[in-house]
This record gives structure tokens, sequence and C-alpha cells, in this order.
């Protein structure tokens, strides 16, 4: 019966089951699977920290020309690391000394990310030391900058500085 | 003349039909045995959380281990080796695992995870001898860079990696 519709049934059922066993021998590779689920958070980090515990400045007057009141000292061997996870993000310096004798200004020379504010002469109030940092981690190298009048006599001011992540 | 003829193809189109029902209904039993037969690996030990909550200053924050989930497996008989892959849409951190402790098979290197990764060896050369059920500890690695933010902001990872048992 070349052409039947019975051989051709015939045919078709025997390619589907060929077809069938042969789908179960490929997949037969696998033996089985298992799935968990694992989740990873992280939190708000904010990071900073000063290098180094203390800094001296000892304004001498050497090299001061005769007649000039104004004499001063510099201070680049700390530096400021940060490490923040948080957008939209500043660093503000301010001091602990209500009424200093002298005049201490700080910097931020060098920052690896964001922009260094204009350098700030230190008070009891937050001012805008590095902006714009975004989420980064980096550092920057503190010039502190001493400057005493000769009028202003002699003494010693004690700044405990504090450096702040905030907003920005 | 025409008395019965129009019926053939009816006939043929019916047994046709049948073949090919059967036909289905053979590749569905494939299909479904391999879901009844024994579980032939398994994760032990649900599913874990890892929480990066420190960083350092100037550096990144610091990777999280986790090592509570066991993969349990049975030897095949044929060697075998397990692959694994993860789904983790918008992923934003680093999630690495690494078979250790095995006590069947060779643990590849420390497998990277990322979303739609394709299958990738986790344990290989799996031998048909010796004990059949075997293990080895998941040692999940979550980390993250401080400029990949934060899950306060962005959202967890949450993966789902799933561990395939296959012929090698």
């Amino acid at each position: 019966m070349p052409g039947s519709p019975y051989k051709k049934a015939l045919t078709l059922a025997l390619l589907t089951l060929s077809l069938s066993v042969f789908w179960q021998a490929a997949s037969a590779q696998v033996y089985g699977s298992d799935f968990h689920t694992v989740t990873v958070t992280v939190a708000t980090i904010t990071d900073i920290q000063v290098s180094s515990g203390s800094v001296n400045l000892t304004i001498t007057g050497a090299g001061v020309p005769a007649g000039q009141d104004q004499m001063t000292a510099v201070d680049q061997t700390t530096n400021l690391l940060w490490g923040v996870n948080s957008a939209n993000r500043k660093v503000t310096v301010n001091t602990n000394l209500v009424a200093p004798q002298f005049t201490l200004k700080v910097l931020a020379l060098n920052p690896t990310q964001g922009t260094a504010a204009p350098e700030v002469t230190l008070s009891t109030t937050a001012n805008d030391f590095l902006l714009n940092m975004g989420r980064s981690t980096g550092t920057c190298t503190l010039k502190f900058t001493g400057i005493a009048m000769a009028s202003e006599g002699t003494g010693t001011d004690s700044h405990t500085i504090t450096f702040t992540v905030s907003t920005q | 003349m025409y008395d019965g003829e129009p019926f053939k193809p009816r006939v043929a189109l019916h047994h046709l039909k049948r073949y090919i029902l059967i036909g289905v209904l053979l590749v569905a039993a494939a299909g479904v045995l391999p879901t009844v037969e024994a579980q032939e690996i398994s994760t032990l030990g649900g599913n874990p959380t890892l929480n990066i909550t420190t960083g350092t200053a100037g550096s990144e924050p610091i990777p999280v281990v986790n090592t509570s989930v066991t993969l349990s497996y049975n030897k095949q008989k044929a060697v075998s080796k397990i692959t694994v892959q993860t789904s983790c849409i918008g992923q934003r951190f680093t999630l690495k695992v690494l078979a250790t402790g095995v006590s069947g098979g060779v643990a590849a290197p420390e497998v990277t995870l990322i979303n739609g990764m394709p299958a990738t060896d986790f344990i290989r050369d799996i031998a048909t001898t010796g004990p059949k059920n075997r293990s080895a500890t998941l040692q999940y690695t979550a980390s993250a860079t401080f400029s990949q933010g934060n899950s306060a902001d962005l959202g967890n990872d949450v993966h789902t990696v799933t561990y395939t048992i296959l012929a090698q």
C-alpha cells in the first residue's frame, strides 16, 4: 500500500517515537539539579581617617625680613583618607578651639576624587573642605598653614580638628 | 463510484492523530520521569545572606565569606561533573563561589557568579567508584567597591544559584 494514509500515519508515529527516544537519551546526560538563593547586601559605609594623630607647626620667624609682621609655617606630612558608598557627599572641617591666638588654615591638596574647596581658615563652624566626592575611595594631602603676626606675641594653640562626611 | 471513498482520508487522519497523541504522551512521560527520580544533587543549609558592613578608608569595603551551605551529590554510572550558574537581575555587587572540602571529584577554580552566565564547571571528575554520597562546602565570597554603592540606595543582589550534575 505505497502512499496509503495508514502507512504515512505509521511513519509519522515512528518518527515521533524516535524523536522521543532521542530526546530522552539526550536529557539523560543530566542527572539532576538543585538551586538556592544567595543574597548580598551592602550597608551604607562611611569611613574617614587621618594618616597621623598629630601635627606640630612651629612659627619661628626665621627668614622673615625685618619689618614684616606676618610669619608662617607649613606642614604637608599628613593625609586624609576616605571611603564612601553613598551619593552626594562632601567633607567638612572644623576645630574645637573657640578663640585661637593664631590663625590656622587647611587645604586639601591633590585629592584623588572630588574637588578641593578653597583653603579654610579653621573655626568651630564646619566649613566645606572637599566637594563632589561621589561614591568613592580616595586620599588627599592635608596642607596646614599656621600664621602669626609679630604683634600677637608668643604662645601655643592646641586644635582638635574634625573632618566630617556629610550630605552635599 | 464515490461511496466510501471520501471517508478514507478521514480514517487516516483519525489514526494519525492517535499516533501523534501517543507520541506526545511518551515525550511528556519522558519529561516527567526525571523529576520523580531520587534527588541526585541538593543544597543543604538554606539560603545564605552575606552582609558587607565595614570598609577601609582609602581602600575598599571588606569582603564577606559564608560557608554555611553544603552541596550533597551522588556518584553516577558515568564520570560526571557539577556546573554552576546564577540568575540575578540588576546585579551590582560581586559574588564568587568555590567548592571546598570536596569528597568526590576535583574542585574547579573559584567561579565568579554573573547574571545570565552560562553553566560553568564547579566540580569535575566525579568518579563512578567509591561511596555513593559525596559532598562539598560552598564557600561564597561577596565583595563590593565603594563606587558600586550600597543596598539602601540600590537594593540587594538576590542570586538564584543553580547546581547541575551531568555526565562529563
